[in-house]
């Protein structure tokens, strides 16, 4: 049977190998990393974007690279997800994009401020990440009209699905799209996206912060979703 | 009780109480902003609940790892401590800087970092602080003519934990280098040396409570901590899989971390074995039910649920979700919480002369409190799996997904009651044993010494009684 001093050379021994290897592989690492992660890219802005993301604890709430508390959206490819505007708004207001939803904190930050962190949130979204965050390969209607939709304006999959859905994807806030072109003509439609609250009070969709051009694709683009239309190409 | 210096530990178990009743508190402040309750809002927001809850356990943690030292190593090095006034010292220093960081994170005063939010600051304090206890604990070692194995284990995982401290103090701007640093020390404290200490405390337990023959059991610590290291180092390669790390931690970091079990699965199975062959029927059965639901549930939380959540084909959809809740949840019960109450228990009765161990209350404690948690680890981990499958899976938006799941937040808050009731018994069982004032050893007690229900003490068995006091 194992006696105590072979037990003793065993511990001392497979601590020692196991950490030299491990100090290789993290110099290892240090070499690679910058690579993987364009830290040619890490500017001012996004230096100052990450020390505002550590002096306001948002690991707290939000994962980053999977990171941090579990009560608030995974922030890794929030950039490419929401878009710049929508995440400016966010941090201006955040009771102004999900209205009687989770409440984040209010931090009353400068716009500066808000630029450092929107540039720090995009520097993490280009990292290469082994593949995480992965892709929702059970999501029913990835193939359905939302995806080969070509008309599509970039801004709708970047703010309107937060809080609603097409086709079974998006958020639940506010009610699905489906059809909303049976619903409402052009001419409301646009003048919602300019202003909810001046047609509906109370409502808890925000004016959003659109262009023109944006709001004009997406009354076009909106005014084409038919429940009809659909059921026709279909067959 | 057997020198004058070991009633300093009673303190730090003290401090115990009061931070881990804290800490529930603030686990229930969180558990109803998930239920759709967060009516502390504006002051208590969910981050700092955050920071307060995950620190305040790490602090009674170390604090309870701290006050076991303190009354093993007079023991097993028999001296008394070579600077007891030190050590009151260094409690007080540790809840000071401990108290001003929790307030600080109520008025946004931290670091920002998960694990890691005390202040830069009041990092060098924690530091300084640290070598106190360290210097004093050593420095009874050191002059000791008896250097046993626990006792070197012991100090050697203390010492390591303290030096680990250092790698998450490196400056990067890197977001990736931070995490990389910043698991050093959380990875390799709670699954490295923290477990060095587990197996110290477990083993000196083992030694008192069953009679099993030092040399034997010593032997096993070897054999447990020397595969706590194999599988663990390289293992923090788990945690290396999707912050920007190159590839082969995924081969690395699964590897090894499906080995991590084998080191909780011998743990389990040295102290199952010890207790059967020790045979002796030690008076503390309380005692002995905690060290060996400490190995059991250690291997369930931290063995079987790490394994499961750590492979790296299941880690890609798990990371960052609720089920790293469900593990984190009973790996710390069962590893960590577990052993400091073990020797508290075990330690409790020689501290204040007062052998109350197996009052009803101290079974209470013992089953509402880990019937408790297992019943909120099945809570996180419905939630947890649900939450991976709609958004990970079927790609639903978060807080869409977060209001599907509100309702089991209602169940863990359900089974939180239940180990709350545990842990109140637990701690009405420390207050029933009173200040430190038992006599140390071979001084009889003044006080009038009762067991349960007014039994008198000296009606236990004598040969019982001859091996709680004698130990080993």
């Amino acid at each position: 049977m194992l006696s105590k001093s072979a037990a003793k050379t065993f511990f001392l021994v497979g601590t020692g190998l196991c950490s030299v290897a491990f100090l290789l592989l993290t110099a290892d690492t240090l070499a690679r990393v910058p690579e993987q992660t364009h830290e040619e890219n890490l500017t001012p802005e996004v230096r100052r974007g990450k020390d505002l993301w550590e002096a306001h604890n948002c690991m707290g709430c939000h994962t980053l690279l999977g990171e941090g508390a579990y009560y608030a959206p995974e922030l890794t490819r929030v950039y490419e997800r929401r878009g710049p505007e929508f995440i400016r708004s966010m941090l201006r207001d955040p009771e102004s994009m999900y209205p009687g939803q989770r409440r984040m904190q209010r931090y009353d930050l400068s716009e500066q401020e808000i630029d450092d962190l929107v540039a720090f949130l995009r520097w993490i979204g280009e990292m290469d990440l082994n593949g995480f965050p992965p892709a929702p390969v059970l999501a029913a209607s990835s193939s359905a009209p939302v995806a080969r939709d070509e008309h599509r304006p970039p801004v709708f999959d970047q703010m309107c699905t937060a809080c609603h859905s097409l086709g079974g994807r998006g958020g639940t806030v506010g009610p699905a799209l489906d059809g909303v072109g049976d619903r409402y003509d052009a001419e409301w439609i646009d003048r919602w996206l300019h202003d909810p609250p001046a047609i509906k009070q109370g409502t808890a969709m925000p004016r959003l912060p659109l262009s023109d051009v944006q709001i004009r694709e997406l009354t076009t683009y909106l005014s084409t979703l038919r429940a009809r239309q659909d059921e026709e190409e279909a067959r | 009780m057997k020198y004058e210096s070991q009633r300093v530990a009673w303190w730090f178990f003290a401090t115990c109480m009061l931070l881990f009743t804290l800490q529930i508190v603030y686990g229930f402040i969180m558990a109803f902003a998930h239920a759709g309750h967060d009516v502390l809002h504006d002051w208590i927001p969910f981050h700092a609940a955050r920071a307060t809850h995950t620190n305040l356990l790490v602090m009674w943690l170390l604090c309870g790892f701290m006050g076991a030292a303190y009354y093993i190593v007079p023991e097993e090095s028999q001296r008394e401590l070579e600077w007891p006034k030190l050590a009151y010292l260094q409690l007080a220093a540790l809840v000071t800087v401990g108290v001003t960081a929790i307030i600080g994170f109520h008025f946004d005063w931290w670091e920002g970092r998960k694990f890691l939010e005390i202040p830069r600051p009041l990092d060098y304090l924690v530091v300084v602080d640290v070598l106190m206890f360290i210097a004093n604990i050593g420095v009874t070692i050191w002059k000791s003519e008896r250097k046993t194995t626990t006792s070197m284990v012991l100090f050697f995982g203390l010492l390591m934990s303290a030096l680990l401290y250092l790698p998450g103090m490196i400056p990067t701007a890197s977001q990736t280098m931070d995490s990389y640093w910043r698991w050093w020390v959380v990875h390799l404290w709670v699954e490295g040396v923290w477990e060095l200490i587990m197996g110290a405390i477990l083993s000196y337990l083992l030694i008192k409570l069953t009679g099993v023959d030092r040399e034997v059991i010593e032997k096993w610590l070897y054999v447990i901590v020397g595969l706590t290291f194999l599988s663990g180092i390289l293992g923090t390669g788990h945690h290396y899989y999707f912050i920007g790390t190159p590839r082969y931690w995924l081969m690395i970091g699964g590897v090894f971390s499906a080995l991590e079990p084998l080191a909780f699965l011998g743990m389990a199975a040295y102290a199952i074995t010890m207790a059967k062959r020790g045979g002796r029927a030690h008076p503390n059965r309380t005692a002995l039910a905690w060290t060996i639901g400490c190995s059991i549930l250690s291997f369930v939380g931290a063995g079987f649920l790490g394994f499961a959540h750590t492979i790296p084909q299941v880690n890609l959809y798990t990371h960052g979700t609720l089920v790293t809740a469900m593990h984190g949840h009973m790996a710390f019960w069962g590893a960590y919480a577990m052993i400091v109450l073990a020797v508290i228990v075990h330690s409790l009765p020689m501290l204040t002369g007062r052998r109350l161990y197996d009052a009803p209350s101290a079974t209470l404690a013992f089953w509402a409190s880990n019937v408790g948690m297992i019943a909120m680890t099945l809570a996180f981990a419905v939630a947890g799996v649900t939450q991976v499958v709609l958004e990970r899976r079927v790609g639903m938006e978060f807080l869409a997904v977060q209001r599907e799941i509100e309702v089991h937040f209602w169940g863990l808050i359900m089974a939180a009651s239940l180990f709350t009731l545990g842990i109140v018994a637990f701690v009405w069982n420390f207050i029933r044993h009173g200040r430190p004032v038992g006599q140390v050893e071979g001084v009889r007690s003044t006080l009038p010494v009762r067991g349960p229900a007014g039994r008198d003490i000296d009606a236990l068995p004598a040969p019982a009684m001859r091996l709680y006091e004698g130990g080993e």
